[in-house]
């Protein structure tokens, strides 16, 4: 192979290796703008389900307490209510979900617990009541 | 109208979780497709290494996220030890330990690809092939405690890259012809054993 030939191979070489290295860069650079672009998507789909009052665990607790049925319910550490559902019957215009920052310690799911035990005592009086 | 300023870390995380699981379905499906052999690997080429790999590292990145952003919820206010440890946390914590489990399994699997020079090229790949099974504990732990679990347009998002990488994946298990692993010169291995880095 003549001196010629081989500078040939050589830049075609190096060709080749740089438009890899633009094809590898191209890729990384499309697929994290995509991912920033998917993760933004997602975000502004929970944002305005959450917004619109249409989320699956808000909305879930809302209907729950328009049910006799779940009326009754108190929020389980297991399954916590994210925020307290208004009164059974109320007009529900999404109001009810209206929240400030200071209100949310209200929610806090072991504050469950304490209203469980409040009603300890009112279902005991009238049997303590009957017997004497 | 309701507010949405106290939860907006928990919007960050439920985001960053399903685009967690939407990529990782497409790294999956590259991943598989890199030692496919036939039409699809002749048409992506090389190519889908890099993309596996973009793929991968993003994934990592949303599942951080993901935990991350839970941090500051004021509502769950989990602890570094709830979010890290499986099974400690009080949300639902079968569901979300096996989550744990999963983005702990791809972490050190899908991060172990850098190290495969010390750990061997032969065992990274036999540890590599335990990759869908932490992918799919992310699956269950997505539909088990996730709060969009029951909604049509998380399954329609989930199902969209997870469905072609099953295929894959499946078709890869019961050796279809165009997903087995190409055939290797036998002296083209203790080349790539011995290659670190």
């Amino acid at each position: 192979m003549d001196e010629a030939r081989k500078l040939e191979a050589k830049g075609l070489a190096r060709a080749r290796s740089r438009s890899r290295r633009q094809r590898v860069a191209t890729i990384r650079s499309r697929t994290i703008r995509g991912s920033l672009a998917l993760f933004a998507v997602l975000w502004g789909v929970v944002f305005v389900q959450l917004a619109s009052g249409n989320d699956p665990v808000l909305s879930n607790e809302q209907r729950a307490e328009g049910s006799s049925a779940a009326a009754t319910r108190e929020p389980t550490p297991a399954e916590p209510a994210r925020e307290p559902a208004p009164e059974a019957g109320a007009e529900l215009d999404g109001s009810e979900f209206e929240l400030e920052g200071e209100a949310r310690p209200e929610f806090e799911r072991f504050e469950a617990e304490p209203q469980f035990e409040e009603t300890v005592p009112e279902i005991e009086e009238p049997i303590v009541t009957t017997s004497s | 109208m309701t507010a949405v300023g106290p939860h907006v870390f928990w919007i960050t995380s439920r985001a960053a979780g399903i685009a967690a699981m939407m990529l990782a379905g497409g790294s999956l499906g590259a991943g598989l497709l890199i030692r496919s052999r036939g039409e699809s690997r002749r048409l992506l080429g090389s190519d889908v290494r890099t993309l596996h790999e973009a793929l991968s590292l993003a994934t990592l990145v949303a599942i951080a996220i993901h935990g991350a952003a839970l941090l500051g919820d004021a509502y769950l206010h989990p602890s570094p030890f709830d979010l890290t440890v499986p099974f400690t946390g009080a949300y639902r914590p079968l569901w979300t330990g096996l989550g744990i489990i999963a983005g702990w399994g791809l972490a050190a699997l899908g991060l172990s690809y850098y190290a495969r020079g010390r750990i061997g090229a032969a065992r990274w790949r036999y540890l590599h092939r335990f990759i869908p099974v932490f992918w799919a504990l992310g699956i269950v732990h997505t539909l088990g405690a996730g709060t969009d679990a029951e909604q049509p347009w998380m399954l329609l998002a989930i199902g969209l890259p997870t469905v072609p990488a099953l295929f894959l994946l499946l078709a890869r298990l019961f050796g279809s012809p165009d997903a087995g692993p190409p055939r290797r010169r036998p002296a083209a291995e203790p080349q790539l054993s011995g290659r670190r880095g």
